[in-house]
């Protein structure tokens, strides 16, 4: 029987991605035996520690902190971040005036964050809120408003000659035109949140994978905090996932090639 | 003027503005164009046909004159003309994340249109057109004949009263232009929509029109031919060939008198 051509080509696409990860672990499981378990643990021992985190209720509900985190935060940047987008695509007053705010933003390192947060408030879901709005904001908000931009002129025109009314342009026409720049920058500020999320765990949390991180450095448990690492990389593949259903949805209109 | 023509210019200019230099595209334009009647603007390329467009759409405001489009300022009763005024481009600008149903469905959506009725009218167009079978595909599954088509619906879905078709042929080879336009022209019979064609091409100024503008330098008519009044299209098209030579010589005679 012959095998379908799009899982041919899924196969294709991801067999590099599980050769990469067969690579890693044979070379992980050789230098196992040359290095101290508190160095290089064995897999089966980081598999065990892996497999606790998503069986174990207690365990689990410090990876569901860490996504629901990251999420809750990057619905409000995102809706925050799109609004001013369109607001400075749609005036270049107010993009004089935003954009190098956002690239002044842009420029301030993860940590100054972390540390502005802080000092600024007590309670760590904010502090941790606080931390990923800053950082994702401007990428939201600078990508929106170079989509606006280049929305083909040609569309807008035809919107003003069939007379659409602003909010008919912007939900008829523009909205539409920026779908593929939207879906873009969430699966990059995804990383970006992720990855600030747990540094921002780090400080004042008693909850999340980034406090798991603190703990398995406090007793020196290796095969936990490459446990709790790889579980933030499945997070990461599970809303990558969602995304990449998202897209395949929203943007079926595209040609084949141009596809996810 | 006189109130009862769907579409009037009367003593218009328009001057713009580039690089601290005044630039006039139109100068002193008048024409009218009668309920039902087809005309169609000729004109060499910059001598004001898209700019006097753009002022009987209301996208831009006559800086002299007064431009009248069934009773209503264009530009200061902008959206009185709603559903009234349709324009086919010279490229479909169908949008790409429509399939063809939904890109006729466009202006239906602007007017408020109900979402079944919006369905039902698109259905019959493409069914109008010999493109049902192509109801759900996206214009880059389309030929540039069929999207061309499929731009025409959108027009003539709103059923307006005034038509502009702005090089709406060009984009297109002869065979598929020609088809197009037999298309383009039964539909304006059937429905006696105010018709203005505007083009490059003098024999499809001369076959689509009863009444011929040729446009010189800057935006103004230096030559009416009546269609109706004469024996051919091929003389038709004869006296269009010399307007265009008079707007030639209008031009020149602009650039090298002193201003």
């Amino acid at each position: 029987m012959a095998v379908p051509r799009a899982l041919r080509e899924r196969w294709r696409s991801q067999s590099a991605l599980v050769l990469d990860l067969v690579l890693i672990a044979v070379v992980w499981q050789v230098s196992t035996y040359f290095l101290p378990p508190i160095v290089a643990p064995g897999l089966s021992a980081i598999g065990r520690a892996l497999l606790d985190i998503f069986i174990e209720p207690d365990l689990r509900i410090h990876l569901i902190y860490t996504s629901l985190r990251v999420l809750v935060s990057l619905l409000g940047a995102f809706i925050i971040g799109t609004a001013v987008g369109l607001m400075m695509g749609g005036s270049d007053w107010f993009r004089d005036y935003m954009r190098p705010l956002l690239n002044l933003m842009q420029g301030i390192p993860a940590l100054s964050w972390i540390v502005f947060a802080v000092i600024w408030f007590t309670e760590v879901e904010v502090r941790i809120a606080f931390i990923i709005l800053m950082v994702t904001i401007p990428t939201f908000a600078l990508q929106v408003d170079s989509a606006v931009r280049g929305v083909n002129l040609d569309f807008i025109q035809l919107a003003q000659a069939f007379r659409a009314s602003r909010m008919q342009r912007y939900a008829m026409v523009l909205l539409p035109a920026i779908v593929p720049a939207i879906i873009s920058v969430w699966s990059v500020n995804l990383g970006n949140a992720i990855r600030v999320a747990v540094v921002a765990e780090l400080i004042g949390a008693t909850t999340g994978v980034g406090f798991q991180l603190l703990n398995a450095q406090a007793v020196l448990d290796m095969a936990a905090a490459i446990a709790w690492t790889l579980s933030l990389v499945l997070v990461l593949f599970f809303y990558q996932g969602i995304i990449m259903m998202i897209e395949r949805r929203l943007l079926a209109w595209r040609p084949k090639g141009e596809q996810a | 003027m006189n109130p009862d023509l769907p579409v009037t210019f009367q003593n218009v200019s328009k001057r713009y503005t580039q690089r601290d230099e005044d630039f006039l595209a139109c100068r002193n334009l008048n024409f009218s164009v009668a309920e039902g009647e087809t005309i169609a603007i000729v004109g060499e390329t910059g001598c004001g046909k898209s700019t006097a467009m753009q002022m009987l759409l209301g996208l831009q405001q006559p800086s002299e004159g007064r431009v009248q489009v069934l009773g209503c300022d264009p530009f200061k009763e902008f959206d009185a003309l709603r559903g009234q005024v349709g324009i086919v481009f010279q490229t479909d600008r169908l949008l790409p994340w429509r399939t063809a149903s939904q890109n006729i469905q466009f202006g239906l959506q602007v007017l408020r249109i109900p979402k079944a009725r919006r369905r039902r009218i698109a259905g019959e167009w493409l069914e109008r057109l010999g493109l049902s079978q192509f109801a759900d595909a996206y214009p880059h599954q389309l030929s540039g004949g069929m999207r061309q088509r499929v731009a025409i619906a959108r027009t003539f879905a709103i059923e307006p009263r005034v038509l502009l078709a702005d090089e709406a042929f060009s984009a297109l080879d002869e065979i598929t232009a020609s088809v197009i336009r037999v298309d383009l022209l039964r539909l304006v019979r059937e429905q006696r929509t105010t018709t203005i064609f505007i083009t490059h091409s003098v024999p499809e100024a001369a076959e689509v029109a009863e009444r011929v503008l040729v446009f010189g330098r800057p935006g103004q008519v230096v030559k009416e031919v009546n269609v109706r009044d004469l024996s051919s299209r091929e003389e038709a098209a004869a006296e269009i060939r010399i307007g265009l030579q008079m707007a030639r010589a209008e031009s020149r005679r602009c650039e090298t008198s002193p201003t």
